[in-house]
């Protein structure tokens, strides 16, 4: 059974199918992989994706962007403040619900942005079935970390509207994680994972812990002033400049060839993650001139380095607030389309040196992947309710250890079940002591972050038969689900078992 | 590496490990949909290890079972391995059917290890050469075995399986206690898994169906394969091997059809005994019957209901007709009551008047003058109103003798003018009426007496009896005869006819008569005047049409053509100047050849209608 995984952005929105156990980016009509989350309303017809956007310099008034900034929001909240500025489209509240102010054909209409995010789910349904030539309604669909309840239901009431039967919604950084199928083959073992998400108009850098296959978020961070498309601005700004050197008209009062210079400066700076160089070239852009220039990835990195610095510098007091550092950090996602600038890549890589950097995948369907792997996990399945949104799980709040003593002779503890696993969990180890022994002690050791180990227990094996290689001693430890430890260790050998259980603290 | 003991140390417990925290996780992954399901079954076990316990319990279940040595093993003949029981032979006839194939296969591993002739051989026996050795059976028994389609042939006719069917006798007294074993021994045919059980007498009505409707829509996967006569593979060619296919099928269908049979009749001889099925039946036959007896009390109830209301209804309009009725008395008995007082009063007047009269002696000296007076007086006493008669009565009370008279007189003349105006109206009236009659009657005509000629009333005559009465909307076909035929050309409308006709009736008969007379002669004048005219005519047409059509020349044809059309038909002198158009033609001639032509164009057009006519049909 097929099902969808939909990643719907601020500025793009991409979809994945699954099928046949595979999960796959599906292009749209024009052949693109991710659409414009643009939609673009006219007389008779509304037109969303790639068209819309390039059709916003004859029709910016009608044309809504970034309509996810204001879905779910009040008229007064900030955010929306910020929206109608920056994209200059009339909000207004109509019977207490925020609607966009439009001019279509001689009257006005207004249409609320729950409608215009519909449209996108209906492109990317149509998509999707397309691509799968059936019709497929069980949907994934992601939403940021930082988006509020009321946010959320809009986002679900617009997708269901669509005619999605919308199975879950998941964090964007959880499905980046699920994408890379990061603590989902094995599920010992205990990680920490920064997804790290550059889109068009936010920066979010999320810390994960993985256990037990189970993500957990430690701490995250967004950022509204920062994005892709700071950079196509800066570009532009620097195509103007350029301009007005060269013919001696000033831009920046003209919207229009602005417009259509941020849409060179666009495509220019997606030639440039590839390329060494690219090629701006606008028609007529002001006065009949056609308008044409050359730059260099070096010079856009130059024009864009103190935004990169900025983009970077969130993630250091990020992790010290989690209570880690770089080199806690096992493996880091990029996703988000501007994560694909090389600049950035390189600057995070300097950052965690010896860190596995996930970017094989292009980093702005990785998230609609994640989605669609999910959303092949659900399908078929009854999930959980909608409003059951946060889940609870019993984990173990210490790290279980033992301790040991290395060559040098110098105590060491080894993890036998780390704190934050799911309970109850139970963990198997094989420890080894000194085959000259006849007897062996396991101390058992409990420890929360970063203090001094605290004695639990000690294990005792006695009347061992020396012999010349190493004794093995299974130890199996089972953490309950109220935090009881219970230990057993068999020597392989002889089979001589030993058992203990320590209670939990109430 | 660990820790060496040291000395004292003992297993020993220092501290209690610290209580679980609870943290929000991200909905997503498949280990978190493992924790839902685990979370939603309520299971404890650490999801991390489910399969492999899974897989240990299984192999602790071997662990368990025991071979049980099958005493006749090595007396059992090899040639007659259809007849034996591959379950002991193999030291698991506790399990039988139920056995895992692991279990199959270790107690196989187990009595190979124990029977095989190598073993024996080694333990110094003497071992029987070929396949004549007991070691076959148990080779079969494992071949038969581990195959699952021949185990389950096998299965199906286990002999340790007991058919029987509990007789109707044994199963009245405790019910469940006999039928229930029995189903659950034949619950193993079963190809669905959770076989109902018969349940116990408390059993609900839906378990008690469901248990039902299992058993009657039994699916069994008992076949008789094994107890085949003959063997397939012994077959030497394809077609014997289709004959003993043949055979076997037979057979097996016959056993299976048994099977079915025997089922079924354990199921219906258990559905015929259920104690509980016959309760239930009575509770729905009890159930039904009062829902029909409420039914029937509802309706009967509602039938009252109406009843009442009608009743009711009926009270009240009979209530209101009586008061009605009452009222109506009352008002007539107070009319009447009234007349009479009013009656009695001029009664009472007039006697009055009269003895006034009288006493006044009719105002008259003479006989004849009081006579009359006295006659004027009973005119008075008939005509005058109570009002008049009184003041008339109080002016003779309280006058003179002269006074009176005067009064009288002035009253009598009034009464007398009164009388004469009343009889002038009338005549008056029956004038206008008469008038009217006569207006209607000639309203059109302006020509002839009343407009109405001797033809045309012979024509009425005619009409009427043309059209007797009852003639659908009669008079106006009559006026429209009348126009039709009338020879004065005046239009009648059927209310002219209508007065005419009943002015006629009125008339005396010999009026008619001499009406009808005159329309005779008249009709006998008109035909023989007419006849004639007619016989002679014909002949001289024809031979005009013929002598004239000769001389008509095409030239002249075509000139007179030509002037009809110069002269159209409001042309004054029209056939004069048509004829100054042809030379040589008078205006006779003409004319005759118009009339000519024109029958002749119609003539033709009928023809080609009565052709058309006949080609249609």
């Amino acid at each position: 059974m097929a099902a969808i995984g939909v990643h719907f952005g601020y500025t793009c929105a991409c979809v994945a199918i699954f099928k046949d156990g595979r999960a796959d980016v599906v292009a749209n009509d024009a052949g693109d992989r991710v659409t414009p989350a643009v939609v673009s309303y006219r007389a008779t017809e509304q037109i969303v994706g790639i068209a819309a956007k390039q059709g916003r310099v004859r029709n910016a008034a009608n044309t809504i962007v970034k309509v996810k900034q204001v879905l779910g929001r009040s008229l007064d909240d900030p955010e929306t403040q910020a929206h109608k500025t920056e994209t200059k489209l009339q909000v207004v509240n109509k019977q207490e619900k925020l609607k966009y102010e439009l001019t279509v054909g001689e009257h006005s209409e207004y249409v609320a942005p729950e409608d215009v995010a519909k449209l996108i789910f209906h492109k990317m349904k149509e998509t999707a079935q397309s691509a799968l030539g059936s019709d497929v309604t069980e949907a994934v669909i992601t939403v940021p970390f930082e988006f509020a309840h009321a946010q959320k239901r809009a986002l679900r009431e617009a997708a269901e509207a669509a005619g999605f039967h919308v199975l879950r919604l998941i964090h964007e950084p959880a499905a980046a994680l699920l994408a890379y199928n990061i603590g989902q083959d094995c599920s010992a073992g205990k990680s920490h994972v920064l997804v790290y998400k550059l889109g068009g108009t936010s920066l979010s850098v999320t810390v994960l812990e993985v256990n037990g296959g189970m993500f957990r978020v430690l701490n995250t961070h967004t950022d509204h002033s920062i994005g892709g498309e700071r950079f196509t601005e800066a570009l532009a700004k620097h195509l103007a400049a350029e301009f007005k050197r060269t013919f001696k008209h000033d831009l920046s009062s003209n919207t229009r060839a602005m417009m259509k210079l941020m849409n060179g400066a666009d495509m220019a700076k997606h030639s440039l993650s590839t390329l060494g160089a690219a090629n701006c070239f606008v028609d007529s852009l002001h006065d009949g001139i056609d308008f044409e220039c050359n730059i260099s990835r070096a010079r856009f990195e130059l024009l864009c380095s103190s935004l990169f610095n900025k983009s970077i510098q969130p993630i250091r007091p990020l992790l010290e607030k989690a209570g880690l550092s770089t080199s806690d950090i096992n493996q880091v996602v990029l996703c988000g389309g501007s994560a694909r600038i090389p600049r950035l890549q390189h600057m995070i890589r300097e950052m965690f040196s010896d860190v596995e950097l996930f970017n094989s995948a292009p980093p702005d369907e990785v998230i609609a992947v994640g989605a669609a792997l999910e959303a092949g996990l659900l399908v078929g399945k009854d999930g959980l309710a909608p409003e059951e949104e946060s889940v609870t799980v019993d984990v173990s709040a210490n790290d279980i250890l033992v301790k040991e003593v290395d060559e040098s002779g110098a105590e060491v503890f080894t993890v036998l079940l780390p704190s934050g696993t799911p309970l109850p969990a139970r963990r198997h180890h094989v420890l080894s002591g000194g085959g000259e022994l006849s007897s062996f002690c396991l101390e058992i050791y409990q420890r929360s972050v970063k203090e001094q180990p605290e004695k639990l227990a000690k294990i005792v094996l006695r009347n061992l038969q020396p012999k010349e290689e190493n004794h093995d001693i299974d130890t199996v430890v089972t953490m309950k689900r109220d935090g009881s430890v219970h230990v057993s260790c068999v020597e392989q050998n002889s089979g001589r078992p030993e058992v203990i259980t320590i209670a939990a603290a109430s | 590496m660990l820790l060496e003991v040291r000395d004292g140390d003992e297993t020993v417990v220092f501290a209690a490990a610290a209580a679980s925290v609870q943290i929000q996780v991200e909905p997503v992954g498949r280990w978190f949909e493992a924790y839902v399901k685990r979370r939603n079954r309520n299971a404890s076990a650490s999801f991390q290890e489910l399969e492999e316990e899974q897989e240990s319990s299984e192999e602790s279940e071997d662990e368990e079972f025991q071979l049980e040595e099958y005493l006749m093993l090595r007396t059992l003949d090899p040639k007659d391995w259809k007849n034996q029981d591959h379950y002991s032979v193999l030291g698991v006839p506790h399990l039988r059917y139920k056995a895992t194939q692991k279990q199959i296969k270790a107690a196989h591993k187990a009595i190979v290890l124990k029977h095989h002739p190598d073993k024996r051989k080694a333990a110094g026996e003497q071992i029987v050469e070929g396949d004549n050795d007991y070691f076959t059976c148990i080779t079969k028994a494992i071949e038969i075995l581990s195959d699952p389609v021949k185990r389950r042939a096998f299965d199906s006719v286990d002999p340790t399986f007991d058919n029987a069917v509990p007789s109707k006798n044994e199963g009245k007294e405790n019910f469940t206690d006999v039928y229930s074993p029995v189903f659950e021994r034949n619950a193993r045919w079963s190809s669905k898994k959770h076989v109902p059980k018969l349940g116990t007498m408390e059993s609900s009505f839906e378990e008690v169906d469901n248990f039902y409707s299992f058993w009657y829509n039994f699916d069994s996967w008992r076949e008789f394969s094994y107890l085949d006569e003959e063997e397939k593979e012994k077959a030497e060619c394809r077609d014997e091997r289709r004959w003993i296919e043949k055979q076997n099928r037979a057979s097996r269908g016959q056993r299976k059809k048994e099977e079915m049979n025997r089922m079924r009749t354990l199921v219906d001889s258990a559905y015929s005994l259920d104690p509980r099925i016959k309760k239930f039946k009575e509770e729905e036959k009890a159930r039904k019957e009062s829902e029909k007896k409420a039914k029937v009390e509802a309706k009967k109830r509602e039938q009252d209901e109406k009843e009442r209301a009608r009743q009711a209804e009926l009270e009240v309009a009979r209530l209101a007709k009586e008061k009605e009725e009452e009222e109506a008395k009352q008002v007539a008995q107070q009319a009447k009551k009234e007349k009479e007082i009013q009656k009695k009063a001029i009664k009472k007047e007039r006697q009055k008047l009269r003895t006034t009269c009288k006493n006044w002696n009719y105002f008259g000296d003479e006989e004849t003058d009081s006579v009359k007076m006295m006659e004027e007086v009973e005119k008075l006493c008939d005509r005058l109103e109570l009002t008049s008669m009184q003041s008339l009565n109080d002016i003779l009370a309280s006058g003179s003798k002269e006074d009176s008279k005067v009064a009288v007189e002035k009253q009598v003349q009034e009464v007398n003018a009164q009388l004469q105006r009343e009889k002038e109206a009338e005549v008056q009236m029956r004038q206008a009426s008469r008038s009217a009659d006569h207006a209607s009657g000639g309203g059109g005509g302006g020509a002839g007496g009343k407009g109405w000629n001797e033809e045309d009333l012979q024509l009425l005559i005619k009409a009427v009896n043309l059209f007797p009465a009852g003639t659908n909307a009669r008079w106006e076909v009559i006026a429209n005869y009348m126009n039709l035929h009338s020879t004065s050309g005046m239009k009648r409308t059927a209310k002219d006819v209508i007065n005419k006709a009943k002015n006629l009736q009125r008339l005396d008969p010999g009026q008619k008569d001499e009406i009808n007379r005159k329309a005779f002669e008249k009709f006998k004048k008109e035909h023989s005047a007419v006849a004639p005219t007619i016989d002679n005519a014909v002949p001289s047409e024809r031979f005009d049409a013929a002598g004239n059509a000769a001389s008509w020349t095409t030239e002249e044809q075509k000139l007179l053509e030509q002037a009809l059309k110069t002269y159209p038909v409001s042309t004054t002198e029209r056939w004069e100047k048509i004829a100054g158009a042809v030379p040589g033609r008078t205006k006779k001639d003409c004319m005759k050849r118009y009339k000519e032509l024109v029958e002749m164009v119609k003539a033709k057009k009928a023809a080609q209608e009565q052709l058309s006519g006949k080609s249609k049909k």
